[in-house]
C-alpha cells in the first residue's frame, strides 16, 4: 500500500513543475513532426516501380523518435537530478524512508507518463505517414500496401518504438542517481545515445561496424523499428531491444545501489 | 502495520553514534535521549555535528558506527514516517517551481495524509495566503514556515527542527517559540538545534551541548548554569598583599589580575566583605560577577569551537 | 568571545600588504576570478578533463576500426598526388623547343547506359557536365604519372589548359570545332586557340619544372566516367556511373620544327606513334590492333588511332586528373571531436546556470556590478581553456592515431602522408580546438539566455548531434543547408581532401561535403558564439539577477 502512496505522490510531483507539460508537449511535437518531414520528403524517384526497394516505410514514418528522445532524457534526468538541485531529496526521503520504494516509484510514475508520450508521437506520426504516402509514389498502384497495425511487423515497431522510449527513459533515470547532477547527466547520456551513430559514419571496418551496432543502446534498440531485411546479420528486433535493456536494468541497478548506499 | 499514536512517549534514542566524513570526524561517540513532553535544545558551535546527528536519526546519512532509533526502530523501516517524526532540516530544499501547496500536497500523499491537513498546517504556519504561489518567490522567512508547516503535515509524536529561527523576524520567532512550547506540552518530543545559546534559553527545558562531535553536556538549563564556572568576585584594592593574605587563609583561591584588582574565587561576595573587614584591609571597591547560560556555553565549548571566529556558517 | 577567537578576528581584518588603490579593478582581476572559479569546482575539473579522454578514445576507436580499400592503382604524380593517367595518345618525340598544332574538327561523347535506366534525360546532364578531354599534350615519356602539359576542349568547360594533374587553367569558352597550338620554351608551355588557325588567342601558360629535353608531343583523348547522383532514397544515396568513351576527330596535325623521319613516305601518318598511356595497367602499350571492334566495356581499352590521310581518328577512355579517396584520416583521427565537445557544453553551460541556482550570480554581481563585463570575463575563460583541451587533445589524437591509420593501409600515394606539422594539417588541429572554443561560448551564452542547465545542454548537443543524422534522411540539398547552417558545419575546418573543380566529386553532405572552404563553417559556429553572446548580454542588463 506504501508503495502506492509514494507512486501517488510522485505523480502530484512530476506534474506539478512547470516544465513538465512543456517537456511532454515537446517529446510528442518532435517525434511527430521530424517523423511527418521525414516523411513527406521520402521519394522513390530514383527506384524503378514497381520494384523491391529497400523502402521500410514503417521504420521511415517512424524518424522522430530519434530526436523525441532527446527530450525524453531531459525528462527522465530532471525527474532524478531536481532532487539533488534543489536538496529537496531529503524531504522525499524524510516521507518515503525506504530507497527503493522512492526509486521504484519514480521510476513507474516515468515510465508511465513516458508510454503516453511516446505512444502519442509514434501514433501521430504513424497517422500522418497514412494520410501522406498513398498520395505519393508510394501508392496502392504502385504495390505499396499502406500502414497498417493489422501488419504483424509495423505493430511491433510502433509498440517497439514506445517500449525503446521507455528504455531510454529509465536508461537516463539510471545514470542521473548515479550521477545527481542534471547537466552532466543529459550530456552523458547523449553522448552515450548519439555518439556510435557519428562512430558508423566515419568507421569503414565492417566487423567493427557489426560490433558498434550490436553494443550501441540506440542503434540496437532502433532494429525493434524493422520490418524489412529482417534476417540483418548485425541483430535482430527483439535481440537490439534486449540490448537496451540490459543497458538500461544496469543503469537502473547501479542507480539505485548509488541511493542505498551513498548518504542522500 | 499500525504506527504508534503521537502524544505517547515516542522517544528518540541515541547510542553511541559516529560518522567520518573522509579525514574529519563529523559525530563521536554521541549518545543521548530526547524525551516526550518537552524542548530539548541541542546546540553547539558551527560544525559541531548538530545537522549530522540530525541526518543520521533521520536516514538521510549512515553511520558508522552506533544506533539512532526513533520510537524504538530506525527511522528507514518506517512506512508513514511524517506520521512518527516531523522535521525540518534545510528550509531551501524545495523545487522553486512548484507550489507551497502542491508542494505540502505530494508530501501528504506519500503518507497517506488526507488532502485537508495540508490546509490546516497551511494557516497554522500562517500561508494560507500564497499557498498558491510558486516557493521560488518566497523569503526565507516564508521557506521556513512552509518547511515547519510540512513537518507537522503527519501530526507527529516526535518534532525535529534545525535551526529554525533563522531567517525569521521577530514576530516569526516568537510564533516559533510559543509554538516549540505548545508542541512540548502536548507531549511530543521536540528536538531543537541552534548555534545560539540564547535562541534557546527561554524555549528549551534541557539541553544537549554538543562540540567537535562530541557530546559535552546532557542537562537540564538549571543544573548547566550552575555547574559551569563558579561565582567569581573582583575587589579593588590599594593592599593587594594584604588581601590575598587573608583570602588565601580562608581557603579561596585569589589572583591578582591588574594592579588593583584581586579576583577571587569560591568564596560568596558576603563572605569575603566580612573576611576583609575583619582583617581591616581597605577596598574600594567589590563586585560580584554571576556566570550566565551564555557564558556557562562558552566555558564548556571554549576548545570545541571548530573554525574560529575566522569561518563561515557550517554547511 | 574569548582571547584566542578575538585575536584571530583581528589577525583576518588585515591584510598581508597594502591593498591596492581604490577604483574599478581592471578586467585581468576578473578574468582571473572566473579562471578561479571554474577551476575550483572538481567536477568541473573531472568533467573538462574527460573530454580529452573522449576526444583521443573515439579517435583511436575510428582509426583502430577502418580499413582503407585496395586501391586500382597506386600511381603519383610529380607532386605525390595520387592521380589516375589514362588517355590515348599519338604521339612523337620534340627535342628542344617547338610547337605542335591540330585542328579539332568534332567530339563525340558515348555512354554505356544500365540497362533498366530509361532515358529520363538524366544522361543528358553527363554529356553536358563530363571533363572529357581532346587535345594536344607534352609529356615526360608515356610512364603513367609522369610530367606534362595539355591543352583540350570540353564538353562544358571550354578551352582548358591543365598541367601535371592539379593544374587547370580556363581558357576560351568554345568548344569543337577549334583549332588547338601548344608551344614549348623550355620549362614554358603556352596555350592557343584559334577558330581559323589564323589569328590565334592566348589560352594560358604553365610551367612544368625538370621537363626534359626531349619529350613525347601530340593529340590525346581521354573521357572519364560521368557520375550521377540519385535522390536520396531511405537514408542511402544512389549513384550512377556512367563509363564514356570519346571519339574525336583531329586534322592536320603538325609538328614545328619538322624532322625528318628515317622511311619518309610522305603520308601524314609517318613517324606518328600510337599508344594508350594506362595507369591501372601500370604501364603503356599499343592500343587494339585497328579494326577490332570496341568493347562494351571501355576499360578494355579503345581500338587503335585511324587515320584517313590528314585526319586522324582517335578514341579515348580514362582521364588525367587527380584521385581523391573520400576517407579523410585527419578528420577520422579528430572525429573525438564530437564527443569531447559534449562533456565540454555540459562544463560550460553549468558554469553560468549554477550561478543562477544557488543564488551565487547576486554575490558575483555584487563583486563585480558590471554584468556584462562578468559574462565576456566567463567566455573568455571558457573560450581559451576549452581551446587548449582541444588544442592538446587534438595533437594528441592525430600522434596516436596516424601510425595507426597508417598501419592499417591508409598509405600514400592514395593517402598523404601527414605529419603533425603540415599546415594542412596545424589547420584541422587549431581549426578544431576553434570550433570546440566557439560552441563553449554558445553554450555558455545559451545558459545565461534559459538559465536552465537541462535545456541549454539539450539543445547544444541536439544542434550538433542532430544535423548529422537528420542530413541522411532528408533530399541531398535539405540536407547540406542543414549542416551548412548548424554548429557541426565548423567541423568543415578538419577538411583535408583537397577539391578539384576539374574533377566531379561524391557529394553527401553528412559524410562531410559541407563547406569547400575550410574555414567557412568556422565562421558559422562564431555567428551562433556571438549571437547568442549578443542576446545573452542584453537579457542580463535588462532581467533581475
Amino acid at each position: 500500500m506504501s508503495t502506492v502512496y509514494a507512486i501517488r505522490a510522485e505523480w502530484t510531483k512530476l506534474r506539478t513543475v512547470v516544465s513538465t507539460p512543456w517537456l511532454l508537449f515537446t517529446a510528442v511535437a518532435v517525434t511527430a513532426g521530424i517523423s511527418a518531414m521525414v516523411t513527406n520528403a521520402a521519394s522513390n524517384r530514383t527506384c524503378p516501380v514497381p520494384s523491391p526497394c529497400l523502402d521500410d516505410l514503417p521504420k521511415l514514418s517512424l524518424t522522430g523518435a530519434q530526436y523525441g528522445q532527446a527530450l525524453v532524457v531531459v525528462l527522465a534526468v530532471l525527474v532524478m537530478s531536481e532532487e539533488y538541485g534543489t536538496r529537496s531529496i531529503g524531504v522525499s526521503l524524510m516521507a518515503v524512508p525506504r530507497r527503493w520504494r522512492l526509486y521504484l516509484s519514480k521510476a513507474a510514475v516515468l515510465t508511465g507518463v513516458v508510454v503516453v508520450i511516446g505512444s502519442l508521437g509514434v501514433l501521430g506520426s504513424l497517422l500522418f505517414a497514412r494520410q501522406v504516402l498513398p498520395g505519393t509514389a508510394f501508392s496502392a498502384a504502385n504495390g505499396y500496401q499502406g500502414l497498417s497495425l493489422r501488419d504483424e511487423p509495423t505493430l511491433r515497431a510502433v509498440y517497439g518504438t514506445v517500449l525503446y522510449l521507455a528504455l531510454v527513459a529509465l536508461l537516463s533515470y539510471g545514470v542521473a542517481a548515479m550521477l545527481r547532477d542534471t547537466a552532466g547527466s543529459v550530456a552523458t547520456m547523449l553522448i552515450l545515445l548519439y555518439v556510435a551513430p557519428i562512430l558508423t559514419a566515419v568507421v569503414t571496418d565492417p566487423r567493427w561496424l557489426t560490433r558498434i551496432e550490436r553494443v550501441s543502446p540506440m542503434i540496437a534498440g532502433l532494429k525493434i523499428q524493422a520490418t524489412t531485411a529482417l534476417d540483418s546479420p548485425t541483430i535482430g528486433p527483439w535481440q537490439g531491444l534486449g540490448v537496451l535493456a540490459l543497458w538500461a536494468a544496469g543503469a537502473l541497478l547501479a542507480g539505485l545501489l548509488s541511493l542505498q548506499l551513498r548518504d542522500a | 502495520m499500525t504506527e504508534s499514536p503521537p502524544r505517547s512517549g515516542v522517544t528518540i534514542e541515541v547510542r553511541g553514534l559516529r560518522k567520518r566524513y573522509r579525514s574529519t570526524v563529523a559525530v563521536d561517540d554521541l549518545s543521548f535521549t530526547v524525551e516526550p513532553g518537552m524542548v530539548t535544545g541541542f546546540v553547539g558551535p558551527n560544525g559541531a555535528g548538530k545537522s549530522t546527528t540530525m541526518r543520521i536519526i533521520l536516514g538521510l546519512d549512515a553511520a558508522d558506527e552506533g544506533s539512532a532509533l526513533v520510537g524504538g526502530r530506525p527511522y528507514r523501516v518506517l512506512d508513514r514516517p511524517l506520521r512518527t517524526v516531523g522535521a525540518l532540516l534545510d528550509a531551501a530544499a524545495v523545487h522553486p517551481g512548484r507550489s507551497a501547496r502542491n508542494h505540502l500536497l505530494w508530501l501528504a500523499q506519500s503518507n497517506a495524509i488526507p488532502r485537508r491537513r495540508v490546509d490546516e498546517v497551511l494557516d497554522l504556519a500562517g500561508l494560507a495566503t500564497v499557498a498558491k504561489r510558486n516557493v521560488g518567490g518566497f523569503s526565507l522567512g516564508m521557506r521556513q514556515r512552509l518547511g515547519i508547516a510540512a513537518a507537522l503535515l503527519g501530526d507527529p509524536a516526535v518534532v525535529i527542527f534545525d535551526e529554525p529561527i533563522n531567517g525569521l523576524d521577530i514576530e516569526g520567532i516568537q510564533w516559533i517559540r510559543s509554538l516549540l512550547r505548545s508542541l512540548a506540552g502536548e507531549g511530543r518530543a521536540v528536538l531543537v538545534s541552534s548555534h545560539l545559546m540564547s535562541e534557546l534559553e527561554d524555549t528549551a527545558d534541557h539541553l544537549l551541548v554538543i562540540g567537535r562531535g562530541r557530546l559535552l553536556a546532557d542537562t537540564s538549563v538549571r543544573e548547566l548554569v550552575t555547574t559551569a564556572s563558579g561565582d567569581r568576585v573582583a575587589v579593588r584594592t590599594g593592599m593587594r598583599t594584604e588581601a590575598m593574605t587573608t583570602l588565601a587563609n580562608a581557603g579561596a583561591l585569589a589572583t591578582i589580575t591588574d594592579g588593583e584588582t584581586v579576583t577571587v574565587s569560591g568564596l560568596p561576595v558576603e563572605h569575603v566583605i566580612e573576611l576583609l573587614t575583619r582583617d581591616g584591609v581597605a577596598f574600594t571597591g567589590v563586585s560580584a560577577h554571576r556566570a550566565s547560560l551564555e557564558e556557562a556555553y562558552m566555558e564548556l565549548t571554549r576548545d570545541a569551537v571548530e573554525f574560529g571566529a575566522a569561518a563561515g556558517r557550517e554547511g | 568571545m574569548n582571547g584566542p577567537v578575538t585575536a584571530t578576528t583581528h589577525r583576518t581584518t588585515r591584510t598581508a600588504g597594502p591593498l591596492p588603490a581604490a577604483g574599478r579593478p581592471g578586467f585581468g582581476w576578473l578574468l582571473l576570478s572566473e579562471w578561479t572559479k571554474l577551476r575550483s569546482v572538481s567536477r568541473w575539473t573531472v568533467a573538462l578533463l574527460t573530454a580529452p579522454v573522449l576526444i583521443i578514445l573515439v579517435g583511436l576507436l575510428s582509426a583502430a576500426s577502418s580499413q582503407a580499400g585496395n586501391p586500382d592503382s597506386t600511381v603519383s604524380g610529380p607532386d605525390g598526388t595520387w592521380v589516375q593517367d589514362r588517355f590515348h595518345f599519338v604521339h612523337r618525340p620534340l627535342t628542344g623547343d617547338g610547337s605542335v598544332t591540330t585542328r579539332v574538327a568534332s567530339t563525340r561523347l558515348e555512354l554505356s547506359v544500365p540497362q533498366q535506366d530509361g532515358g529520363d534525360g538524366r544522361t543528358q546532364d553527363v554529356e553536358r557536365t563530363v571533363w572529357s578531354k581532346a587535345g594536344l599534350m607534352v609529356k615526360d615519356g608515356l610512364r603513367p604519372g609522369s610530367r606534362y602539359a595539355a591543352v583540350m576542349v570540353t564538353p562544358g568547360h571550354g578551352v582548358r589548359l591543365q598541367s601535371n594533374f592539379t593544374t587547370d587553367i580556363a581558357g576560351p569558352a568554345v568548344g569543337a570545332p577549334t583549332w588547338l597550338r601548344l608551344t614549348r620554351a623550355g620549362s614554358t608551355i603556352s596555350a592557343f586557340q584559334s577558330s581559323d588557325g589564323v589569328s590565334w588567342t592566348p589560352a594560358g601558360t604553365v610551367t612544368v619544372p625538370d621537363l626534359p629535353q626531349t619529350v613525347e608531343v601530340g593529340p590525346f583523348v581521354a573521357s572519364p566516367a560521368g557520375i550521377l547522383m540519385g535522390e536520396r532514397q531511405f537514408g542511402t544515396v544512389q549513384f550512377e556511373r556512367y563509363p564514356t568513351t570519346t571519339r574525336a576527330v583531329f586534322e592536320r596535325p603538325t609538328l614545328e620544327p619538322a624532322r625528318a623521319t628515317g622511311a619518309a613516305s610522305g603520308e601524314p601518318q609517318d613517324g606518328w606513334r600510337d599508344d594508350e598511356v594506362n595507369d591501372e595497367a601500370g604501364q603503356s602499350g599499343p592500343p587494339l590492333p585497328a579494326g577490332a571492334r570496341p568493347d562494351k566495356t571501355p576499360q578494355a581499352g579503345p581500338p587503335a588511332a585511324e587515320w584517313a590521310g590528314d585526319r586522324l581518328t582517335l578514341v579515348g577512355v580514362g582521364d588525367i586528373a587527380p584521385r581523391t579517396k573520400s576517407e579523410d584520416v585527419i578528420k577520422l583521427g579528430l572525429t573525438g571531436a564530437y564527443a569531447g565537445l559534449m562533456a565540454l557544453v555540459a562544463v560550460a553551460v553549468l558554469f553560468v546556470t549554477t550561478e543562477y541556482r544557488r543564488g551565487m550570480l547576486r554575490t558575483t554581481f555584487t563583486a563585480s556590478p558590471r554584468r556584462g563585463r562578468v559574462l565576456v570575463a566567463k567566455a573568455m575563460v571558457v573560450g581559451a581553456v576549452t581551446f587548449v583541451i582541444g588544442l592538446v587533445a587534438g595533437v594528441a589524437a592525430l600522434l596516436i592515431t596516424l601510425p595507426i591509420t597508417r598501419d592499417n593501409g591508409f598509405l600514400p600515394p592514395v593517402y598523404p602522408d601527414w605529419s603533425l606539422i603540415d599546415p594542412t594539417v596545424l589547420r584541422a588541429i587549431v581549426g578544431t580546438a576553434g570550433v570546440l572554443a566557439a560552441i563553449a561560448v554558445f553554450s555558455l551564452a545559451l545558459g545565461t539566455v534559459l538559465r536552465r542547465a537541462a535545456g541549454a545542454v539539450a539543445i547544444v548537443i541536439v544542434l550538433i548531434i542532430l544535423p548529422q543524422l537528420l542530413a541522411g534522411a532528408l533530399p541531398t540539398a535539405a540536407g547540406q543547408w542543414l549542416m551548412r547552417l548548424t554548429p557541426p558545419a565548423g567541423f568543415s575546418v578538419q577538411q583535408t581532401v583537397p577539391h578539384y573543380e576539374q574533377v566531379p566529386r561524391i557529394c553527401i553532405p553528412e559524410n562531410g561535403c559541407v563547406y569547400d572552404q575550410p574555414w567557412a563553417g568556422f565562421a558559422v559556429v562564431c555567428g551562433y558564439a556571438l549571437v547568442t553572446m549578443a542576446v545573452a548580454l542584453w537579457l542580463l542588463r535588462r532581467r533581475d539577477a
